[in-house]
């Protein structure tokens, strides 16, 4: 899993931007997530839309051990803020029909 | 230097499930009840700005400023559709205030819509989602209610928030949109009833952890218009006339994660003090707000990032009863979104209306007394985009 590190501020971000919305640099490099997350809030959510099979879905948002928070789906049922988990790449959703892939996020 | 912008008139077609009229109808009678309002006459109108997000996903209707300014025989008046999301309302009465501001025209309708009733939940849940970012939320299944879900969770473990707070707030916006004639929701609900009873479970079911139905605004149908022209010739119209005395917009990070801190919504904060800042007023100096409730909690964090309220203390003065009609400052006496209903592109026009019918202290049941100065705040996407205006009666 990749995001990028502005090499002004050492900001980490996913998914990848142009420029660095802390410090406005443009320079910001490629840089491995790692598998360390933490998660730091969560929903279960029942009113989902189109192109989502499961309900309920649960989604969070997860901070890496890089500082950087992501949002994603959880793939386990019972979560709690504070819990490790760590990213796996998976189908998301459809979208017009077609298969979309992004990292869901499991525990370790 | 910029003329002084006056609010002339105001109007709405009634918001709920209108199967009875198309989009374009519903901008039509709100535009004429606004134009009779302001007592227009054979006086024309130099523009047209007509807010709508969704009017070519769901009507099958695009240019729809165009069409309109020929169906109310406006022509040649000026005429755009502008389009930012939730906040497109408050775009539009920006612009028409920039319009007039610049000397470019002298008075200007500004009217927004949506009919978002006649397609299936899940398609229209789907349609708002697009909003969010693309790659960061909208792949993964998030949906609006469910960024306010985590969000609500954070802010529930950072400031002792808590479920019961939330209801307070659906509470009172049910209470006052018993009073407003235009709201979608005219339905008296207790805390009883959707909080602490053991019905509440049923009645008030989880749609979004730990957001429950009566933490969101209805899905609307309905319109709202008001006409704006420069300060110099408002008296021909209106005893009354309303000043725009401030006016402010931001944006803020697209994908909610990202934010230094995902709790404060800085769009809110800076537009609203670029509003106070023009006004050369404050916050303490409101009698009247109407805040962008889609969920119940923003009416808390809105209120706090606006400056009325500490942060992590709005639900506080929630519970002291400090925002409900009759307290110290009442917030949403229209119902808010709650109760009035949230068609998207109508909302920051409505919320102009109310306040412009609550400083002319023409709005019945639920006029806040004496009310002089006043405050709104229109919320685009998740808080990425956010229109404020600072509104006051001149004596």
């Amino acid at each position: 899993m990749k995001g990028v590190k502005c090499t002004n501020c050492a900001s980490v971000f996913y998914p990848k931007r142009d420029c660095c919305p802390k410090c406005k640099s443009t320079k910001l490099d490629e840089t491995e997530m790692g598998d360390s997350a933490v998660l730091i809030t969560h929903t279960e959510l029942w009113a989902v839309p189109k192109g989502i099979s499961q309900m309920p879905l649960v989604l969070g948002i997860v901070q890496f051990d890089n500082g950087a928070r992501v949002l994603g789906q959880l793939t386990a049922k019972e979560v709690k803020i504070g819990m490790h988990l760590k990213p796996v790449w998976a189908v998301v959703r459809k979208i017009q029909e077609k298969e979309v892939y992004g990292f869901k996020f499991e525990p370790v | 230097m910029p003329r002084e912008v006056a609010i002339v008139g105001c109007g709405m077609a009634q918001f709920g499930n209108r199967t009875d009229k198309s989009l374009m109808d519903l901008l039509k009678e709100a535009s004429t009840k606004a134009m009779e309002h302001t007592g227009l006459g054979e006086t024309n109108v130099s523009a047209l700005y007509v807010s709508t997000m969704l009017a070519g996903e769901l009507t099958n209707q695009t240019a729809i400023a165009s069409a309109l300014a020929d169906e109310l025989c406006l022509v040649p008046a000026a005429a755009d559709r502008i389009e930012n999301g939730p906040a497109s309302g408050g775009s539009a009465v920006k612009n028409a205030y920039l319009a007039i501001a610049a000397g470019l025209f002298d008075i200007v309708l500004v009217v927004g819509g949506e009919k978002m009733r006649q397609v299936p939940g899940d398609r229209i849940t789907d349609l708002l989602a697009t909003m969010t970012h693309p790659t960061a939320e909208y792949i993964h299944g998030v949906t609006l209610p469910s960024l306010a879900a985590m969000f609500t969770r954070l802010y529930m473990n950072k400031y002792g928030v808590e479920r019961k707070h939330l209801s307070m707030i659906a509470v009172k916006n049910h209470e006052n949109g018993l009073k407003n004639p235009y709201a979608h929701i005219h339905r008296k609900i207790t805390l009883e009833g959707i909080y602490s009873s053991p019905e509440a479970e049923v009645n008030n079911p989880v749609i979004a952890d730990p957001l429950r139905l009566f933490d969101m605004c209805p899905i609307s149908d309905g319109a709202a218009a008001v006409v704006l022209c420069s300060a110099d010739i408002a008296k021909r119209f209106a005893d009354k006339p309303i000043t725009v005395a401030g006016v402010g917009q931001a944006t803020d990070i697209h994908a909610v994660s990202q934010r230094p801190d995902p709790t404060t919504l800085n769009a809110v904060k800076i537009s609203s003090q670029q509003a106070f800042k023009m006004a050369k007023l404050e916050p303490k100096n409101m009698d009247v707000v109407e805040l962008h409730d889609a969920f119940t909690i923003l009416e808390i964090a809105e209120s706090e990032d606006a400056g009325f309220f500490e942060k992590g203390t709005a639900h506080k003065a929630v519970e002291a009863g400090v925002t409900s009609l009759g307290g110290k400052l009442p917030i949403n006496p229209s119902g808010g979104l709650k109760a009035r209903g949230h068609p998207v592109g109508a909302t920051g026009i409505a919320q102009v209306a109310e306040l412009t019918w609550q400083l002319r202290g023409e709005a019945g049941e639920r006029q806040v007394k004496d009310a002089k100065k006043a405050f709104c705040c229109n919320f685009g996407g998740f808080g990425n985009n956010v229109v404020s205006f600072v509104l006051k009666r001149e004596d």
